[in-house]
């Protein structure tokens, strides 16, 4: 054996490792949770119980984009308010639409002109005023359920989604979910958008280094708050995609989705500075959360089981990987 | 120049005295829609109300000046409800000393795999105490899946004296001055006084600042923030305290609506969530804050619906208010150093 070869062969594996490390601990640990639910459940390993899974995890993978673009801006970003403003927009549009496909692009300017307003003020407020993102977001969610309620009034939320959404959100090609081919051709234009434009360049700019931006050119506030933007028009728009999905509008449909889609981001390897933005992985992270929520539930231990499991594991998971030891 | 005009104008300078003033523009109108603010009875159903949410913000401040945070702080308040009625027997005063000790036990413990993961891992806190926050509502959905439970009659001296049977009237007639709430509070401000005074306070401000510099300077990093999140949790069983004296009972599920309040709190009291900033009593201030505007919804006859919408507002009108507060008095001091 030439040992220029295989020099060159363990220096391939080693690049290679490098760069998809986190891909493929998290697609281990994924195959790790199906082969744990087989034997402990078992009829846990099946193509459909992936689809399914796959179906379910694409609603966090697509929240999950929100909180990734604004968080890969940096300085603290995070946007609790994600969840909130698809309540809003599912509940705004639903007696809009009612039920019928000629009503869904004025559902579409709704929710555009909904997702724009909450991510303008979120970023004047994040992003250009510099106050801390958590807490206005936060406080931008209270705002927006604020509004639901006032909307509502306590009463039931009537009106059905357009066909074409409930199609598009709940129903199956073949055995495929429709909403995976969504998922797949946002995750491959965030991909072109994040990689291939000055836009992503300049987010990962501003995320990693602020004052390297600033020096180049970047307005690091504009960046910013079009991130916050983009975040509250996408979490807009999952506003229609839930109420296709399940056909009503409810007071707290959304809000079940803000954390887990941080998480997500988290498990997929995204660092919390800023400046990282890997969309394949966080798809990978949210697959991972939907899987363990699956088994913590097929293994029938109940609310407490399932929280306690939920917790150990992403906290073991963290300790695993996200850990950020002290360079000397 | 006159050594105390200059002082007054520094602390009217510190952003926290924008706290300061928003909270006594909302103390002024809530008095003025509460005919009856004054009177014995309503300043301590006031004290019970407000109280709790201080005691929490207070310790979150701890943990946010050491730079981190604590998502976890409702549902640990859960879980030290749930420990203090699951050991708690009605018949048995003795058993009320060993829930007390268990709870500060589960305090302690929690504050500790908080600070492990903070300090010593140096995961990001809000993933990690969110982590955390699934392990405290799991252990209490374990110990206890329904809220209920029971609590000795003398556990009642955290709510209400004269509801103890067998207590000296002398506490009776104190606590219709100072409840036990306001005790509660006071033990948790001479308490934080004390310690305030220790090195290792000191040292949070320092690594909240900069956790490598604190580090490189020959600090201990990770024991510094696990204490930070042990005070949190000290402060947080205070609050348990007075739920479980107050409702008699332990609900694995009552604490969740508290983080983000907790938080807001000590964000509007003026406490950097960048870590290294602040001081814990205006935690205090910004607690109040947020009680007193609820309390104005309430009196103003604002409809329900529209509560949850004032109070997101309320919250981004005091963070923005401090903020451009600090801008002008920033402003202010140049012009008055050009001079």
């Amino acid at each position: 054996m030439n040992p220029a070869i295989t020099n060159t062969r363990s220096n391939f594996f080693e690049i290679a490792w490098s760069r998809y490390k986190k891909s493929i601990v998290v697609i281990l640990l994924i195959f790790l949770l199906f082969i744990a639910g087989e034997v402990l459940v078992g009829n846990f390993l099946s193509f459909g119980q992936l689809l399914l899974t796959m179906k379910l995890a694409s609603y966090i993978a697509l929240f999950a984009l929100c909180q990734m673009i604004v968080i890969a801006a940096g300085g603290g970003g995070l946007d609790l308010s994600v969840g909130y403003t698809a309540t809003m927009t599912a509940v705004l549009t639903a007696s809009i639409m009612d039920g019928q496909n000629s009503n869904l692009w004025m559902a579409i300017l709704v929710a555009l002109a909904v997702g724009i307003a909450v991510g303008f003020a979120n970023g004047f407020l994040a992003a250009y005023l510099k106050l801390p993102a958590l807490v206005v977001t936060m406080a931008m969610a209270n705002i927006v359920q604020g509004i639901v309620n006032a909307y509502t009034k306590g009463a039931d939320i009537t009106g059905k989604p357009s066909p074409i959404l409930q199609i598009i959100a709940a129903k199956s090609t073949g055995i495929f979910p429709n909403v995976v081919f969504l998922l797949i051709v946002v995750a491959i234009i965030t991909m072109i958008l994040l990689y291939k434009t000055s836009w992503g360049l300049k987010l990962f700019g501003v995320g990693s280094n602020e004052i390297a931006a600033y020096l180049s050119g970047v307005d690091a506030k504009i960046v910013r708050w079009v991130a916050f933007v983009v975040s509250g028009v996408l979490a807009s728009l999952m506003g229609l995609l839930l109420i296709g999905n399940l056909g009503l509008a409810f007071k707290d449909m959304g809000s079940m989705y803000v954390m887990p889609s941080i998480a997500a981001t988290v498990v997929g390897g995204i660092s919390l500075d800023g400046g990282e933005g890997n969309y394949f992985n966080v798809i990978l992270g949210s697959i991972f959360l939907q899987t363990l929520t699956n088994l913590l539930i097929a293994l029938g231990l109940g609310d407490a089981g399932k929280w306690i499991g939920f917790g150990i594991v992403l906290y073991v998971l963290l300790i695993a990987y996200v850990r950020n030891p002290r360079s000397r | 120049m006159n050594e105390k005009t200059s002082t007054l104008k520094r602390w009217v300078g510190r952003p926290e005295f924008s706290s300061l003033l928003i909270m006594l523009v909302m103390f002024a109108i809530t008095v003025y829609l509460q005919k009856n603010f004054f009177e014995q009875k309503s300043l301590v159903r006031t004290y019970n109300a407000f109280i709790p949410l201080i005691l929490m913000a207070m310790g979150q401040a701890v943990v946010i000046i050491s730079g981190g945070l604590d998502l976890s702080a409702g549902s640990a308040l859960s879980l030290m409800t749930v420990v203090l009625t699951y050991i708690m027997k009605k018949d048995d005063p003795a058993s009320g000393f060993t829930a007390l000790l268990a709870a500060i036990g589960v305090a302690v413990a929690i504050g500790m795999v908080n600070g492990i993961g903070i300090g010593y891992l140096r995961l990001p806190p809000v993933i990690v105490t969110y982590a955390t926050s699934y392990l405290w509502l799991g252990i209490a959905l374990f110990l206890r899946p329904t809220p209920g439970g029971q609590i000795t009659e003398w556990f009642r001296i955290f709510y209400d004296f004269k509801s103890v049977p067998g207590i000296p009237d002398f506490f009776v007639e104190m606590g219709k001055t100072i409840p036990p709430a306001l005790w509660l509070l006071i033990i948790g401000c001479v308490g934080w006084f004390f310690l305030s005074k220790t090195r290792i306070v000191r040292y949070m401000y320092a690594v909240g600042s900069n956790n490598d510099n604190a580090y490189a300077s020959g600090i201990d990093t990770g024991w510094t923030q696990t204490v930070a999140c042990i005070i949190n949790a000290l402060f947080i069983l205070l609050a348990a305290l007075f739920f479980v004296g107050q409702n008699q009972s332990g609900d694995a599920r009552m604490g969740d609506p508290m983080t983000l309040k907790v938080i807001a709190s000590a964000v509007v009291g003026g406490i950097a969530l960048t870590g290294g900033k602040g001081n814990v009593f205006f935690a205090i201030v910004g607690a109040l804050t947020l009680s007193f505007v609820n309390k104005i919804i309430f009196f103003a006859n604002i409809p329900n619906a529209y509560q949850t919408l004032v109070s997101g507002l309320i919250i981004i009108v005091a963070i923005a208010g401090s903020l451009v507060y600090s801008l002008f008095s920033k402003r202010a001091m140049l012009k008055e150093g050009m001079k």
